[in-house]
Order: C-alpha cells, then structure tokens, then sequence
C-alpha cells in the first residue's frame, strides 16, 4: 500500500493541517444535512399524488429513521442489538393502549412513552452489556422473544393475539390523517429528526465517547470513560427514538398484533439490517440502506406473491450475503472509496 | 528526588490460584521522578503494572495514588484521578484519526467540541504528530501509535504517566527519538513510571530502577547500580540470555531489540 510521502527525519518540521479541517466543522455537517434534508424530500414532492408510493415512501421514511436509532447504540457504539424491536413494540402498544383507552393525543403520549422505553432499554441492557460482541447480540435476541411471549399474554392490556386497533377519527390531534402524505410528511419529519440529533451527538463528548468504546474498551476506560455508563446513554438515547418510531408505526397502521411488531426479520433485525446495508456507524447510511431495501422488497413482495411466496425474502437474504461480502462498511462506505478512487485521478474512470 | 508522594504500591500481591505473579512488592514514586520497571519475562512486571492501573485487583496489600487508597477503583476513575497509561500493545482507535484519537482524551477535562478539539490538536503539536491529525490510526506506522497512545494520555492532563514497553518493537532512530520525547516532558514536570525491556533506555533516562523476578523486587536503585547487581546479572543471564555473557547492560538490550 503506497504511503503518498516518505518518512521524513524530523516530522514536526512539516505543516499541520488546520484542525476544523480535520474534524468536520459545524457549517460543513449543517450544509451536508440540509442537502440531504432536500435530497430526502424530492421523491415526496414528485410522488405526493401515488398513494402506493407515498405509501412505500411513508415507510422507507419510518424505517431509515428507525434504523439511524438503531445505529446510535449499534453503529456509532458498536452494541450489536437485536432488541430494538422491544422499544419499537412498547412505542407501538403503549401508544394504543393511551389512544384507546383514554383518547389521549399521542403527540403528548409519544416523548413520555419513550422516555419509559428509554428506562426499560437500561435496565435490560445493564446485565448483557456485560457481554461483547455475538454474545450480547445473542442475549439482546432473547428480550425480543420475551416481549412476543408477554405481548400475547397479556391480554387485558395488548388484547393478546387479536391485537389492538385504534378507530379511525380522522384529526390532527389524534395524528390520524385522511391523506397519505400527511403521513408520509410526518414519517419524514421522524427520519430527520434522527439523523438531526445523529448530527449533533457525532459533535459531542458521548458520540466521540460511543465511537471509542466500540473500537476499543479498555483503550476507552484508560482515557478515564465510563464504558458502562456511555453504552447504556447511547441504548437510552437509541431506544426513546426507536420508541418514538413505534408511536408513528402504530398511528399509520392503526393496528397492531405481536406478530407484526416482534417478527425478527421484519422489524428487530431489519434496524440492524438497513443500517449495514447502509453504511453502520455513519450518519446518513441507514436512510440510504431503507431507501434502497424498502422499495425493492416491496416489488419483489408483489412480484411474487402469486407464483413463488418466499422468494422475496430469499432474494433479499441473498441481497444482503453480497452487501456483507463485497461492500463492508456499507453503501456509504463503498461511495467513499469510490470517491477516493476517482480523486486519485486514475483517467477519471472507475 | 523528595517530590510529593503521588504513587505509593504497599506490600502489594496477586496471586492467581496457586501461582504468586507478585509477591509484597513496594514502589514508591514521586513527583518529578522518572522510575524504571525492568525484569526478565515472565517476573511479573505486566501484573504489577494492572494492579497499579486496575485491570486487576490485588490480593493482598494496598496501591495509594494521591493519598487515597484505589484497590479497587475501576480503570476508568483512576485516569480521571490523573493516571494516564499506554499498552505493551498499543490500543489506537484504529477507524478515527489522530487527532480524534487524542480528543478522545481532551474529552475527559473539556466537554466541548471545539476546545476537545483544540488541546488535542495542541498535544499533537507537543508530540511532534501534528501534520499526522487527520491520518487514520490505522494507517499509522507502530512507533507513531505508539506516540499516539502517549499523546492520549497527555491530553488526561495526568499526574503520572505509566508507560508499559513504549519502545518494544521501535529501530534504534525511533527509541531515540522517544527518548528525546519523554526527557523533554519530563523537564516540563511530568512524571513517568515505565516497564521497560530495553535496558539502553531504562540507563538513559531513569532516576531509580527497580528490578522485578518471579514475583519479587530484587533490587531497587540507580540505573549503574541495577545494571551491575549480582543478583540481577543473574536473574537475566539465569533465564536464558547466553548470548550475552559479560557486559549485561547494552547486550541484553541489544538482543531484545533484535
């Protein structure tokens, strides 16, 4: 691997570059933001008179945003959870079990309840974040199928396996619109109300402190972190927003089962899925993994509902062994060396 | 050297099972002071060091660090306590680059950003990696991450800084360099506790040595004193270093290198 320049003798004789271009400066990650804020917008603007569209739109929009959560505590600190589907599932049921039983406006119920999710994400994780690597991705699964077996159970309060459906009174208040981009809008002020606070937290003490912890612990606490205390911020900080993800689930569909929220490969593993699709431990990667995986499943999905049922699912799995195999850190991460490539000037063709 | 007491290991033990990796063994060190760990592999030199970081906890005696008793402070409060530490193999965060790596640890006193940002680009400076900041440490070359890891426990702001084997693996125009390094910082009043193999070093910069075998001190003094002991000519030369029969000090530190 050519170095670029020799090893001088004497290195502190040479010119060091200015520090805010090394790390990135504010004005560069808002400009950056603000264009994917308008790159992320577009196809709602040209598609806002489809509704299978917005409808698919709607969804990319909901599950980038919960897979930019998920890559908070998996990405940026290297938490292999598999249990964000818990935190999707309480948003999702504790937002019905408000609406239905006391009318109350989720967009009041919506910040407590992850606030609640937040409390439950520490205190499962405090025991398993003991674990690393698989280990803890293996105990986070468990809580996952906990919540399937409990949600069915408990009846009273998540009618069990006949689900909970909110009726449809059309209101602001009640965040049940008439039209679809109404939703699709609201999904995508979800998904860049995640990515904001990505933005942010990658340009503070815990997002530097995250990104330390997962490349090296012990390297971490001798630089006097917390190791323990940053991974449960990060999950705490994860799991509100994921929460909040469930809160909006729920209002779209108005309908909930367990099957629905505590399917792995539909929900707690496709966070994690998108995000490596995506680009793990990069801001914008999990909106780019759902812009590209929800769609696609989606047609795959119509096209072979008839002729082979599980097709898709087998051409999304073989999807995602080639993204693993050939494009490691991601979409992202594969633009990037693509990039660097092109800058290094090989006749300007890849 | 009559600096403030900073460092103070009392009769300190750890024994796993059966097996006594150090046995009542006591260091003193004091502000100012640059202190030799040296001993042949295997004398416990590594453990001894965990106990006084907190990878490991001891089983008898106690570690003091600012007069307060740390046995079993975690490794994290101890560096913020003011204990910064490097690796026998260096730990860098190899996916950021050097300057967040040092941020990493400008962190610790500045919660901010900009000012993180700032010291750590100022011990890039100090250290002589300041045109390396935006290289990532994966990239890095072992003797500048090995450099990097001392700059991440510069920008702790430390009271003493316990390097562990900071020049295994270094060719002679790098440890030179390094020695220069750590000579000039501690004029600036820094004080150093290091393990150390390479025994040209230790000569070259220590105001006391002490000497570690199979568990135990064996001696403890100036490094010319050390490096002519009886006891410790024979603690090396018993384990092996054949080669190197008569003049202990720079043959031992030769072969080490090589």
């Amino acid at each position: 691997m050519p170095r670029g320049e020799p090893l001088p003798a004497e290195d502190s004789a040479r010119a060091a570059p200015p520090a805010h271009q090394v790390i990135e400066s504010g004005q560069k990650a808002l400009v950056r933001y603000l264009v994917a804020f308008g790159l992320a917008l577009l196809p709602l603007a040209l598609l806002s008179n489809d509704p299978s569209w917005l409808n698919i739109l709607a969804f990319t929009y909901l599950m980038g945003g919960v897979a930019a959560a998920w890559n908070i505590i998996g990405g940026f600190g290297g938490q292999f959870s598999l249990a964000h589907g818990v935190f999707f599932g309480i948003g999702a049921y504790a937002t019905a079990i408000f609406v239905i039983r006391f009318a109350w406006s989720p967009w009041l119920t919506m910040v407590p309840i992850a606030v609640f999710s937040a409390g439950v994400a520490m205190l499962i994780s405090w025991p398993t974040f003991r674990l690393r690597g698989p280990f803890f991705a293996i105990a986070t699964l468990a809580f996952n199928e906990v919540a399937f077996v409990l949600a069915n159970h408990a009846e009273s309060l998540t009618g069990g396996p006949r689900g909970l459906m909110i009726p449809f009174k059309a209101s602001f208040e009640n965040m049940i619109f008439r039209e679809r981009w109404h939703y699709a809008l609201l999904m995508f002020g979800f998904v860049m109300l995640v990515l904001g606070v990505c933005v942010l937290l990658r340009r503070t003490r815990l997002g530097y402190y995250l990104l330390a912890v997962r490349e090296d612990e012990d390297a971490a606490r001798a630089a006097g972190i917390n190791v323990l205390k940053v991974k449960l911020q990060g999950m705490a900080l994860s799991a509100a927003l994921t929460s909040i993800g469930g809160t909006l689930f729920m209002m779209y569909l108005r309908f909930v089962d367990p099957p629905t929220l505590f399917t792995l490969p539909e929900v707690g593993v496709k966070f994690a899925l998108l995000a490596l699709i995506g680009g793990i431990g990069t801001i914008y990667g999990p909106l780019l993994g759902a812009a590209l995986v929800v769609p696609f499943e989606n047609w795959l999905r119509g096209e072979f509902a008839d002729s082979l049922p599980g097709m898709s699912l087998a051409i999304l799995g073989l999807l995602m062994v080639l993204a693993a195999l050939f494009m490691k850190r991601g979409m992202v991460g594969a633009f990037e060396d693509l990039v660097k490539r092109l800058r290094r000037g090989k006749g300007g063709q890849p | 050297m009559s600096g403030e007491l900073l460092l103070d290991a009392r009769v300190v033990s750890k024994h796993f099972g059966g097996l006594k990796a150090v046995s009542e063994v006591s260091l003193q060190v004091r502000r100012g002071e640059i202190v030799s760990i040296i001993g042949p592999n295997g004398a416990g030199k590594t453990t001894f060091f965990n106990l006084l970081t907190g990878q490991l906890a001891p089983t008898h005696g106690e570690v003091v660090f600012l007069g307060q008793t740390i046995n079993l402070l975690p490794p994290h409060r101890r560096a913020q306590m003011g204990m910064g530490r490097t690796f026998q193999i260096a730990k860098p965060l190899i996916a950021l680059n050097a300057l967040e790596n040092v941020m990493i640890g400008s962190f610790l006193h500045d919660a901010p950003m900009g000012r993180a940002r700032d010291k750590a680009m100022a011990v890039l400076e100090r250290v002589g990696m300041a045109h390396l900041a935006g290289r990532r440490a994966g990239d890095l070359t072992l003797s500048e991450r090995r450099r990097l890891e001392v700059a991440r426990a510069l920008a702790l702001q430390p009271q003493i800084v316990l390097l562990d084997e900071v020049m295994a693996g270094l060719n002679q125009a790098e440890v030179g360099r390094e020695i220069e390094l750590l000579k000039s910082l501690h004029a600036e009043g820094l004080t150093f506790l290091i393990i150390e193999h390479n025994l040209k070093v230790v000569r070259a910069f220590s105001d006391r040595v002490v000497v570690l075998d199979r568990g135990m001190r064996i001696a403890e003094g100036t490094a010319d004193k050390i490096l002519t002991d009886p006891a410790v000519i024979e603690a090396y030369l018993g384990q092996g270093h054949t080669g190197s029969t008569g003049a202990l000090p720079q043959t031992v530190s030769e072969e080490t290198r090589a």
